[in-house]
């Protein structure tokens, strides 16, 4: 579902599907705070981010280790392009930081040992959904690694159960 | 005439570096316990089975089924999990497709890397035994099932422990822990009902989301084998006992091009992937994540992003992570 919420913002759904997701996350308010979070993440992208998130963002950065490319740069402009992708990854990485505690993920970053992420990842609650971001895209991994795991030379396919773990905070919405 | 000293002296560095490992490895494995490690895998592959059981890891149970029917034309297996998301899991022969009713779609993924069993198994033992010491321990009672215990101790910090419980009679694994440097248990997973062999009915293997997925997405990965090092990508130095076993190019999550590397110590693997960052996918987190005993460590290299994945320590993850170079 939360694809297709995503498709929604982007104003990629059909009419028909349209009016029923509509309908859908008026009724339901987890989606509605997914709905929400994506808006979050869309203006962060795009720099209409909020005066003291943007404080808090740059706070981060500065704690950051620079990011060391091993080819040398010819575009500076993409530089840019890196250290925005890099802001809009420590918004995100709170929020991971405060789902995987309530899930059984552990996230070890540099950012999550900072001395505000604490604080940042107190209000679990509408903190939750966005999670979708990052175990998602870990999920990927971890289903493509699995076959090649010890655990499925002795246990056949049964560590592909594992996975799901990770996954719950996001089921069907 | 008598050699040169020096010469003498490299003679008998060469002797007992070839000499160590090997005896080291004698000195400490029974032999009957590698052996009952070879029994382990050969059930795996040999038996009929069907059965519930759980994984477990720190709070978390997952309750799942599992049916494994060898036919002539090879193994097929079915996974359904029972608790939480609901996801099926089929595999035939080297194929494996993986059913995400949550999320509408079909996964797909063939494993070109996978040799067949056992050509693979003398190596592997050979490497298992060079990097753990594996120990016969007690008999225990798992699920009905009288089992031999099996401890693995890993031989440094680099990679995991683990305790194993194999089914007397078949040799089948039925309970497995998996610990951590300080000897903490990070995940485990058991069968709580499980019979072996004896008939065990087709329609335990038919996929239920079958006809149901038929307008699902489908993500194949298209998985095929590659040298990765001629594309400019390399693994400068890998923590001791593991070993680069296969080389892949694959698509994940709608992104082609992906490069996977897999390392292996002969029971723990750690996988490599490397892929170029598009401007579609929101940025990962470098960084480390952790669930269970599955630790993932990501970090960028210019363009692309590097994602390292393995049952292994933190320590080794991160450190295949940053030895990962482009050269070209």
């Amino acid at each position: 579902m939360k694809e297709r919420l995503s498709a929604l913002i982007d104003g990629e759904l059909q009419s028909d599907s349209l009016h029923a997701h509509l309908g859908r996350l008026r009724a339901d308010p987890e989606l509605r705070g997914a709905w929400d979070t994506y808006h979050l993440i869309g203006d962060t992208l795009r720099g209409q981010i909020s005066p003291g998130i943007a404080d808090r963002v740059a706070a981060r950065l500065r704690e950051e280790p620079t990011v060391l490319a091993p080819r040398p740069e010819r575009n500076p402009s993409r530089r840019l392009g890196w250290y925005a992708m890099s802001a809009a990854a420590s918004v995100a990485a709170v929020v991971f930081v405060a789902w995987t505690a309530s899930t059984g993920w552990r996230a070890e970053s540099q950012l999550a040992g900072g001395p505000d992420a604490a604080t940042a990842a107190s209000p679990p609650a509408p903190i939750a959904l966005v999670s979708s971001v990052a175990p998602v895209g870990i999920e990927n991994y971890l289903l493509a690694h699995q076959p090649y795991s010890h655990t499925s030379a002795m246990q056949g396919i049964a560590p592909y159960g594992r996975s799901v773990a990770g996954e719950r905070g996001t089921a069907g919405k | 005439m008598t050699p040169p000293f020096a010469s003498c002296v490299w003679l008998g560095i060469r002797i007992r570096l070839c000499l160590l490992p090997v005896s080291a490895a004698i000195a400490q494995t029974e032999p009957s316990a590698l052996q009952w490690l070879q029994r382990v895998y050969a059930a795996t592959e040999k038996l009929s089975y069907s059965g519930t059981f759980v994984y477990q890891q720190g709070q978390q149970v997952e309750t799942s089924r599992i049916t494994h029917v060898v036919e002539a034309s090879g193994p097929r297996e079915r996974l359904e999990t029972l608790d939480g998301v609901p996801r099926e899991i089929i595999r035939t022969g080297d194929e494996v497709v993986c059913y995400l009713p949550a999320s509408l779609t079909v996964k797909i993924d063939k494993q070109p890397g996978r040799r067949p069993f056992p050509a693979i198994l003398s190596e592997q033992l050979k490497d298992v035994s060079e990097n753990y010491t594996v120990r016969k321990g007690e008999i225990e009672r798992v699920g009905g099932y009288s089992c031999q215990v099996l401890a693995l101790e890993p031989k440094d910090r680099m990679r995991y422990g683990h305790r194993l419980w194999a089914d007397l009679s078949t040799g089948m694994l039925l309970k497995a822990k998996t610990f951590d440097e300080k000897n903490e248990l990070l995940e485990q997973f058991a069968f709580t009902q499980i019979k072996i062999g004896g008939h065990i009915g087709r329609d335990q293997l038919k996929a239920r989301y079958f006809r149901e997925s038929r307008d699902w997405r489908v993500e194949d990965s298209g998985a095929k084998r590659a040298n990765l090092a001629e594309a400019g990508w390399t693994i400068r130095s890998s923590p001791a006992g593991f070993r680069t076993v296969t080389e892949l190019m694959r698509t994940m999550g709608g992104t082609g091009g992906v490069g996977h590397i897999v390392l292996s110590d002969g029971l723990a693997a750690i996988s490599v992937f490397i892929e170029p960052a598009t401007s579609k996918q929101p940025a990962p987190q470098p960084g480390l994540v952790r669930q269970g005993a599955t630790n993932v460590y990501m970090r960028p290299i210019g363009s692309y992003w590097i994602t390292v994945v393995g049952e292994a320590p933190a320590e080794s993850v991160k450190y295949i992570a940053n030895a990962v170079e482009y050269r070209k």
